[in-house]
């Protein structure tokens, strides 16, 4: 289990983490999400100890991670910045990670053979692909077999195939009653892997609820209509008490579903050119929600 | 699965040792730069000796043997100023330096760890590196009749010596790197002030210039490494080596300051 308790992060006067709580409890995934910059992997820096909070806390099995003896054997890392020497092999990065903890060297053939690195475990690490690096890095966290499994955005630089192994291990970690923490900007990654969600955006929780009600809440569906007189129809529909948005020529009614929306409309004798059920995905709700915190927006406008 | 014993319950400096350990000699240019420091170092004495040795058998020159026996150990300082500057900076490069924390979160254990392995290292390699100049170098001047024994006065002070002076200056350049965590900035800065800056201060006129240059790290510390003085302008060997010391403690702790201030 891990808890923050008013946790916060500033770099030079830029507030990073700002006071978060938050607890992440064993036997499911608990996915972090945010937009890039966000605080996330600050935030998990802080909970290895790696960063000083700048206020608040952070404990891991109700103790600072620093204070355990031996801390891979109770949390496992795979952090964002490959923590890897370029010129060390494979084996080698993982035995001094056992050394250290005393890890018995046996359990570094199993966690290569775990993630599928033991044909290429005497090479440097640094010819390794972006996927195989990952795979190093997970090894790593894996190596103590510890009951905490924090991962930063494993599935980068991981084909279809990667993706789809991190996965299931992350399913598989928490079936065994784990604490599973993984980070990840994506929502749809997010969907397919985590039970909890914790939404992140410019330091501050957005969002910290089970993925099913996070997607009842804030998936949201609504009736897209489109009639050519736009302005009666809407009055009519306000009238009958819907939420009624206007965009242009088109109305998005919310309160009705569309059969019901048809026959109000039809039975007025006002013309119908559309009538659709729109379902906005949970990436768009993860969008919305994070809208105002996003730090970097691409730019998109187009000089005139 | 093998299941795990037991995690012990209690942090060991022995197990960052030897995971320390580890890291240093799983990584190739520890080697190269091991051998290169062996070869220059016994290298050129035997070479240096070579040459000298008719000139001071014949009286020519008022050299005596042991001026020049650890002679090539001027370029074995380079070595050990990469190795131990990479001990510490090679971490930082690659954000190895994270992992390393996570695994040992004790700050201070993993600098006594680094710094144990380090010293360690160095002296055994940099005594072989004495010893093996001092048969390559002796054998050109048992030749002239005017070989060193190793019973002979400071010889084997000297040997050893070299050992003590290596560990010191690779623990030098890993005060260094703990203060600016950048490879190539932390080879400059201790190459620059033991080649370098060491003699240009003997530029500064008057005593306060004599001083100053007596106190250099990279002219206190190797009167230990020679059996037989250079020059007259520098402190005894151990009076040197002690500053030299003095200084790499110094350097050492505001390292350590920052190390455990710092971010990683
Ligand atoms: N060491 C640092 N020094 C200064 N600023 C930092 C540092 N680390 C992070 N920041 C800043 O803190 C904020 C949060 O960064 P962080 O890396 O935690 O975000 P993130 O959610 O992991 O983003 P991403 O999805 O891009 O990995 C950013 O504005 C970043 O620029
Ligand atoms: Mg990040």
């Amino acid at each position: 289990m891990i808890r923050a308790q008013g946790l916060t992060k500033t770099y030079d006067g830029k507030v990073a983490v700002n006071g978060i709580d938050f607890t992440v409890e064993p036997g499911r995934v608990t996915g972090f999400l945010g937009p890039n910059g966000a605080g996330k992997s600050t935030t998990m820096r802080m909970i290895l100890g790696l960063d000083a909070p700048t206020k608040g806390t952070v404990s891991v099995n109700g103790h600072r991670y620093a204070a355990s003896p031996a801390p891979l054997r109770e949390v496992g890392a795979l952090l964002e910045a490959h923590a890897v020497h370029p010129g060390r092999s494979a084996r080698n990065h993982l035995r001094w990670l056992a050394a250290s903890n005393g890890i018995p060297t046996t359990r570094v053939g199993e966690v290569l053979e775990l993630v599928g690195l033991d044909s290429v475990a005497a090479q440097r690490a640094g010819r390794f692909s972006l996927g195989m690096g990952q795979r190093l890095g997970i090894a790593a966290a894996l190596i103590g077999d510890p009951p905490v499994v924090m991962l930063d955005e494993p599935v980068n630089g991981l084909d279809p195939e990667g993706v789809r192994w991190v996965r299931s291990l992350a399913r598989q970690l928490a079936d065994d009653g784990k604490t599973v923490f993984v980070s990840s900007h994506l929502m749809s990654e997010m969907a397919l892997m985590a039970d909890h969600l914790i939404v992140i955006g410019r330091g501050a929780i957005l969002a910290d609820s089970p993925i099913q009600e996070f997607m009842a809440e804030h998936a949201s569906a609504y009736v897209r209509v489109k009639a050519p007189q736009t302005t009666d129809v809407e009055a009519l529909l306000v009238g009958r008490g819907l939420d009624v948005t206007r965009t242009d020529d088109e109305l998005r009614v919310q309160g009705l579903d569309a059969p019901a929306i048809g026959e109000l409309i039809g039975s007025h004798g006002f013309l119908l050119h559309e009538l659709t059920l729109v379902r906005s995905s949970l990436e768009d709700a993860f969008m919305e929600l994070t809208a105002d915190s996003v730090e970097y927006h691409a730019r998109t406008e187009v000089a005139a | 699965m093998t299941t795990l014993a037991a995690p012990p319950t209690s942090g060991s400096l022995g197990r960052t040792v030897r995971s320390e350990w580890i890291k240093v000699a799983s990584i190739r240019s520890t080697w190269w730069t091991t051998l290169a420091m062996i070869v220059l170092g016994a290298g050129f004495t035997t070479i240096i000796s070579g040459v000298v040795a008719g000139d001071i058998a014949s009286g020519k020159s008022g050299d005596s043997p042991g001026e020049y026996i650890t002679q090539g150990l001027i370029f074995s300082q380079i070595s050990a100023v990469v190795i131990g500057a990479l001990v510490v900076t090679s971490e930082y490069g690659t954000g190895l330096i994270r992992a390393t924390l996570a695994a040992t979160p004790v700050r201070s254990r993993v600098l006594a760890a680094k710094a144990i392995v380090l010293s360690g290292f160095l002296f055994v390699v940099g005594t072989v590196t004495a010893f093996l100049g001092y048969f390559g170098g002796n054998a050109f001047f048992s030749n002239k009749g005017i070989g060193i024994s190793l019973g002979d006065e400071h010889i084997l002070r000297s040997m050893f010596g070299a050992g003590l002076y290596m560990a010191g200056l690779g623990l030098l350049a890993a005060a260094v790197g703990l203060l600016v965590r950048h490879t190539a900035a932390a080879i400059s800065i201790v190459l620059a002030l033991v080649f370098i800056i060491g003699q240009v201060v003997s530029l500064i006129p008057g005593t306060f210039g004599e001083w100053v240059m007596k106190l250099m790290p990279g002219n206190a510390g190797p009167g230990i490494v020679v059996p037989v003085s250079f020059g007259d302008n520098m402190l005894s060997p151990w009076t040197g080596f002690a500053v030299f010391v003095g200084e790499i403690a110094l350097l050492s702790l505001v390292g350590f300051a920052l190390f455990q201030k710092r971010d990683a």
